[in-house]
């Protein structure tokens, strides 16, 4: 490969000075592979976390809520132009069955967008065994639909999932709850509804979620047995629940099916709005440290380039004599911070995913979560490679055009 | 095409540190094709500085410089750089060269700026004029290895690789014994006569300018004899 003379030069005072050299690169290569193992933590447990609440949470939840009391009515029989005014409105409670909950589901599993659409019905409950009561909620649903939705097999520490299909009352419950009333996988539990219903049921299977709060109140039943409890019919359901190809998009699918059922359509951002604060806060910290990282990495360029221009200047006039023009100069200079940022990049990715995978070893062990979630993911190491590059190329800039301005004749005469 | 390498009309510099003071009063020059002139003078008397106005890298002048007939007064940096690149072959007082280089690169890199050869021939080229100066066997040494006189000898292999049409020399031969000087003169000689390059030098060597084509006296920032 031919090089072009500046090229040459960059490389032969890079090489003249290699500790110097050195001492750059390591500055980029620390910024680099802190800023891949920072994005890769962050991208990690965030993830994780948006996992985390997906298993207990669809991405869009459809449910039937209290409307404030409006104007229709009187409408219907004041059919005028009369301004009707409604002082001090109150909620009107709505059923909270949902109407025509088949065909709502029929509507939503047409929509190319949804992946998965599952009813529910959710009862308020007392676990009642031998004296000891209990409040929480029951969720009557179809576990195989429901499995498919949440990933509850892989919450489960006794018993078995698929039991609640072949026994028809059977119940999986909550650790909590199981602790607090001492049973087992094959004890009899009653449950009591509000509305006054009772029902005894079998626990087939206990779960352990990493809050502590579902654990001490939530059991899974099968759809009728819940129906059957509250005292409805089959068609008796609650809520729907939705999942969808990409969840980012959940905001703007909810707001569409929430148009074509006229219920409440709340999606996953919405109900979990401190999460995702808690991740901006998190990206904001973690971005600061990297920003002032590659900061620090790039002054080191600055100065070093900026030494070298001092110790060079003779050389630069001597360049500048021999007929080397001012752009000739600056490309001299600012070659070395890119090459500068380019052995930095190399080395920094590699130490990045180093790191990265190191700390992805290392044991947490608390509830379900093993291991330090790490993403690997690769625009953040096209992303680092690319930043670190700018920074070098801002930092050498301003040292290659000074050198560019040396007046060769004050410098050879003295 | 005009016989005329260096023409220099109404030259003024000023020296402004510590108060404006006039280095150069109104000088007015010519130099021929393939002559071979000697600037001499007392020191501070602004030979030096004459030099530099007529090798393109001082800009800050009034008055007109023509190379080889073309106007330079008033191109832009970057132009100036490329016609030194390409026609004007400098020695400096002190030898100036490239430390971390070797001799051979340091030779090479004024052709390599200029491109207009291969790299292979470039090289053959510059083993040619080290071996010219007798410093061949230097050449992959790295330039701050060297002995004073066999930097400077280099330096002038360097002056030479793109066949300048205008070599200036500011004390070309100061650092070099008499044997060394001699060689160095002879090499000019021949270059003013056989290749027809044009030779200005800025010497204290009596010796050295009085065989040299032409004399040009200077004092007090004036010429007092163009030495024709």
């Amino acid at each position: 490969m031919k090089l072009s003379v500046n090229t040459e030069i960059a490389l032969t005072y890079l090489s003249a000075r290699k500790k110097q050299t050195a001492v750059a690169a390591m500055g980029v290569m620390f910024g680099i592979s802190m800023f891949i193992f920072m994005q890769s933590l962050m991208k990690g447990t965030n993830d994780y976390f948006e996992q985390q609440s997906f298993n207990t949470m669809p991405h869009i939840h459809i449910y039937s809520e209290n409307k404030l009391a409006n104007t229709h009515l009187m409408d219907n029989y004041l059919k005028d132009s009369s301004l009707k005014l409604l002082v001090n409105p109150k909620m009107v409670p709505q059923p909270t069955g949902l109407i025509n909950p088949v065909g709502i589901i029929e509507v939503i599993k047409h929509d190319s967008e949804v992946v998965a659409v599952t009813p529910q019905v959710t009862a308020n409950v007392f676990y009642n065994s031998g004296n000891i009561q209990l409040n929480g909620v029951v969720v009557g649903v179809n576990i195989i639909e429901e499995n498919k939705m949440f990933d509850l097999k892989n919450d489960m520490v006794m018993g078995s999932l698929d039991d609640l299909e072949k026994i028809s009352n059977g119940i999986v419950i909550g650790k909590g709850i199981a602790d607090k009333l001492s049973l087992h996988v094959g004890d009899i539990i009653t449950l009591a509804a509000a509305t006054g219903g009772t029902q005894t049921m079998r626990i087939v299977g206990i779960f352990s979620t990493t809050i502590m709060q579902t654990d001490n109140s939530k059991s899974y039943a099968n759809i009728a047995q819940v129906q059957t409890l509250l005292g409805k019919n089959r068609s008796y359901v609650t809520d729907i629940m939705v999942n969808i190809k990409d969840y980012n998009r959940a905001p703007a699918v909810a707001k569409k099916l929430a148009t074509i059922t006229g219920y409440k359509a709340e999606d996953w951002v919405q109900a979990n709005e401190s999460l995702k604060a808690a991740f901006k806060i998190r990206a904001v910290i973690l971005n600061s440290v990297i920003g002032v990282i590659l900061l620090v990495a790039g002054f080191g360029i600055y100065n070093i380039l900026n030494m070298t221009i001092y110790e060079k200047i003779k050389e630069i006039a001597i360049l500048k004599a021999i007929g080397f023009s001012g752009p000739s100069v600056t490309s001299i200079f600012l070659q070395q911070a890119i090459y500068i940022g380019i052995m930095g990049g190399i080395v920094g990715i590699g130490v990045g995913f180093g790191l990265t995978y190191m700390v992805s070893r290392i044991y947490i062990g608390a509830g379900s979560l093993k291991y330090l979630p790490m993403s690997f993911y690769v625009p953040h190491y096209i992303e680092a490679v690319l930043f670190g590059i700018l920074t070098t190329i801002a930092a050498g800039y301003f040292p290659a055009r000074k050198a560019s301005k040396v007046d060769p004749v004050s410098i050879i005469r003295g | 095409m005009t016989d005329i390498a260096l023409k220099a009309k109404g030259i003024t510099k000023y020296f402004y540190d510590p108060v404006k003071f006039p280095a150069l009063k109104n000088i007015d020059l010519e130099v021929n094709k393939g002559e071979f002139v000697s600037i001499v003078g007392k020191s501070g008397c602004g030979k030096s500085t004459l030099l530099y106005v007529l090798s393109t890298m001082d800009t800050d002048y009034e008055g007109e410089l023509l190379i080889n007939g073309t106007m330079v007064t008033g191109k832009s940096l970057n132009d100036l750089a490329a016609i030194r690149n390409g026609s004007i072959g400098f020695v400096f007082q002190f030898h100036y060269l490239l430390p971390d280089f070797s001799c051979l690169k340091n030779v090479m890199i004024p052709a390599l700026r200029l491109g207009k050869l291969s790299p292979k021939e470039i090289e053959a080229k510059a083993y040619e004029k080290l071996k010219m100066f007798g410093v061949e066997e230097q050449a992959l040494k790295k330039a701050n290895k060297l002995s004073g006189g066999q930097q400077q000898r280099v330096a002038i292999a360097r002056a030479l690789i793109n066949d300048p049409a205008i070599i200036m020399g500011d004390e070309p031969t100061g650092n070099l014994d008499s044997k060394n000087t001699g060689v160095v003169f002879d090499l000019f000689q021949q270059l003013s006569k056989e290749f027809g390059q044009t030779l200005v030098t800025v010497t204290h060597d009596e010796d050295f300018a009085k065989r040299s084509d032409r004399i040009i006296v200077m004092a007090d920032g004036e010429v007092q004899s163009h030495g024709r």
